[in-house]
């Protein structure tokens, strides 16, 4: 592997990393509060870049206002799913998860009818590349750092600069003490659940310019999410954050040098034997 | 003790008609019907680990371990149909104990991470190793079963196997339940802390549930290899797991039965649109209308039906007068 080709798949597995990051701290955030793994992740990261595909591609609206559209419609979506899933099963942790599964898989299936049966592409929106020490790095790839970034940063203020903020981290802490202090845990639930659901939605919406878009295209993303948050730690922000990068950079370092696919049994292999060794993960604590 | 009659007789009668399918139907429904007991194999075989409240989601992988390693026995190196489904089952048992010791110990939902990754690392390594499974083209040319020396050629003697198969599996895993064992699965359901300070060693038991799990999935696999003749990396994938722990839901955790009602009710009923699309969203509603609704499974739908009327017949003692 040549000076160039390494820097090159670095800069690709930060930006891979960062969607991976956006994903992972949706699913981290919403088991802190609630406990349960949202297994319909990677198909709101499909409904997402879906989305673009047709209010930005077909509807010719622009970039920006697609995405921001696509992180809107899917937090709403999200705080519908609280309401009609997660609020009736009254917090059974296990028939949650079982019934985000089928949710799941009713969205990838619903999709083929829907979408139809070949995959979508979503033109470039960002076109041309860009030299970077000496190497050439496609922008749509680069301008991925900066959004996740900024959307990294605008969640770490809400969480820990405003009210609803406060109010999800007391969730986080107790939810009955929070509830006996006057926050109304069902909201902010739905909330996180919104927040979850967006920040999916904007992984999705970030990548459809770049991979080709079909109804199980979320599938790896959350496979990806699932390995970060068990390397990192449930519920550790810092441990998703990290997670996501290192996995950024094992994805796209080792993908180039030996393809994708032993790269992702690579990293399986890898979260068992931490998980042998160090049972909550690298930031995990013992619950 | 008459309870136990009706039992039996509703046994006895089930069992007659299921031996009876390749005398009153076609081929077509002996194929239909062999599959739908290999689902309750899978289905039943996931109860113990759901009973100690380990939320499998990657049953599929090891019944594509039991599939891919019988299959490949048989195939190249000739060995006998018993032989070679006993050595799937036995390394599906053994993945599945590689798997489960490390990711057994954490909370619940670990473990239903760690599954649900493992399921595309199996359907990877089957579509990757091509010199051994050929990948994506598909393993073709599985000889059929055979019992004894005597290969079973016809559809309806693999489906006497297959029910044969089935109702082994089923006895032993009620025994199980029944037993001192099934006691310590269920008292790690209802909470592992409790369990865990009454001296119940938790970790090995639910690593036990799993193991034997896997190893009846790959006992599953194994048949469905010699019965399908065609292995294909990504029939075992994600799908087919989520179906697995669909059977055990709508049918209802609860009872015994639950599973093995599920997997027969909802096999049948999806049979028109198998492998379409339509069959997932099929599944899917099923599912999550059970959760909502009826969160025993249908095991307790005629007790619910019987509350109904109770609850009718309290609420209107007089016909009313508009009816």
């Amino acid at each position: 592997m040549t000076f160039a080709l390494f820097v090159q798949s670095a800069i690709v597995g930060v930006s891979l990393g960062s969607i991976y990051i956006l994903m992972a701290l949706g699913l981290t955030l919403m088991f802190g509060m609630m406990h349960i793994i949202n297994f319909a992740h990677g198909a709101v990261y499909m409904l997402g870049a879906f989305v673009i595909y047709y209010i930005f591609f077909q509807g010719g609206a622009p970039y920006f206002a697609a995405f921001v559209a696509s992180m809107i419609l899917l937090g709403v979506f999200g705080y519908l799913v609280e309401r009609s899933i997660y609020r009736p099963i009254k917090g059974g942790i296990e028939p949650t998860l079982v019934a985000l599964l089928a949710l799941t898989t009713f969205l990838q299936a619903a999709g083929y009818p829907v979408f139809g049966q070949l995959d979508k592409h979503v033109p470039p929106v960002f076109p041309g590349t860009r030299n970077i020490l000496g190497v050439g790095i496609s922008v749509e790839r680069l301008m991925i750092i900066p959004v996740a970034a900024a959307l990294v940063i605008a969640l770490y203020l809400f969480i820990n600069k405003t009210r609803l903020g406060a109010a999800m981290r007391a969730i986080e802490q107790d939810k009955e003490a929070a509830a006996l202090q006057g926050v109304n845990v069902h909201v902010v639930n739905g909330l996180a659940f919104a927040i979850g659901f967006a920040l999916a939605a904007a992984s999705g919406a970030l990548m459809a310019p770049i991979f080709k878009l079909d109804p199980m295209m979320g599938e790896q993303p959350l496979l990806k999410a699932f390995i970060i948050i068990i390397l990192g730690g449930l519920g550790s922000v810092p441990g998703a954050i990290l997670g996501g990068l290192m996995l950024g950079l094992i994805d796209s370092i080792v993908a180039t040098a030996l393809g994708a696919e032993p790269a992702f049994l690579l990293s399986f292999v890898f979260i068992i034997m931490l998980l042998l060794f160090r049972p909550t993960g690298l930031f995990g604590y013992a619950s | 003790m008459p309870r136990k009659l009706g039992v039996s007789i509703v046994l006895a009668v089930l069992v007659i008609l299921a031996l009876l399918v390749p005398e009153l139907g076609g081929d077509y429904y002996v194929h239909v019907f062999a599959l739908v007991f290999t689902n309750v194999i899978l289905a039943a075989s996931l109860r113990p680990s759901l009973t100690c409240g380990q939320l499998n989601i990657g049953h599929s992988a090891f019944m594509s371990i039991g599939a891919y390693t019988s299959a490949l026995l048989a195939k190249n190196l000739a060995v006998p149909f018993e032989i070679a489904l006993l050595c799937g089952a036995l390394l599906a048992a053994a993945v599945g104990l590689a798997i489960g010791y490390p990711s057994l110990r954490l909370r619940g939902v670990y473990f239903a991470m760690v599954t649900v990754a493992f399921v595309e690392v199996i359907r990877l390594i089957a579509q990757l190793w091509v010199s051994l499974t050929r990948g994506m083209s598909g393993l073709s040319g599985i000889p059929k079963p055979s019992l004894l020396g005597m290969t079973l050629t016809t559809r309806a003697s693999q489906y006497y196997l297959v029910v044969g198969l089935a109702v082994v599996i089923l006895l032993v895993l009620w025994k199980l339940e029944h037993s001192r064992l099934g006691l310590i699965w269920k008292s790690i359901g209802m909470g592992d802390n409790l369990a865990q300070s009454l001296g119940v060693n938790i970790a090995r038991h639910k690593l036990l549930a799993f193991m034997l799990g896997c190893f009846f999935a790959g006992t599953a696999g194994a048949f469905y290899a010699h019965f399908i003749r065609f292995l294909f990396p990504p029939e075992f994938g994600f799908l087919m797991a989520t179906n697995i722990l669909v059977y055990n839901y709508v049918g209802g955790r609860g009872h015994f039965v639950g599973p093995i009602l599920g997997a027969i009710f909802l096999s049948l009923l999806s049979e028109p649109f198998r492998g379409s699309p339509y069959e997932t969203i099929f599944f899917s509603i099923a599912m999550l209308l059970t959760i909502l609704f009826l969160p025993g499974g249908l095991i307790t739908l005629p007790g619910k039906l019987a509350e109904l009327k109770r609850w009718r017949a309290a609420a209107s003692p007089t016909p009313s007068p508009a009816a």
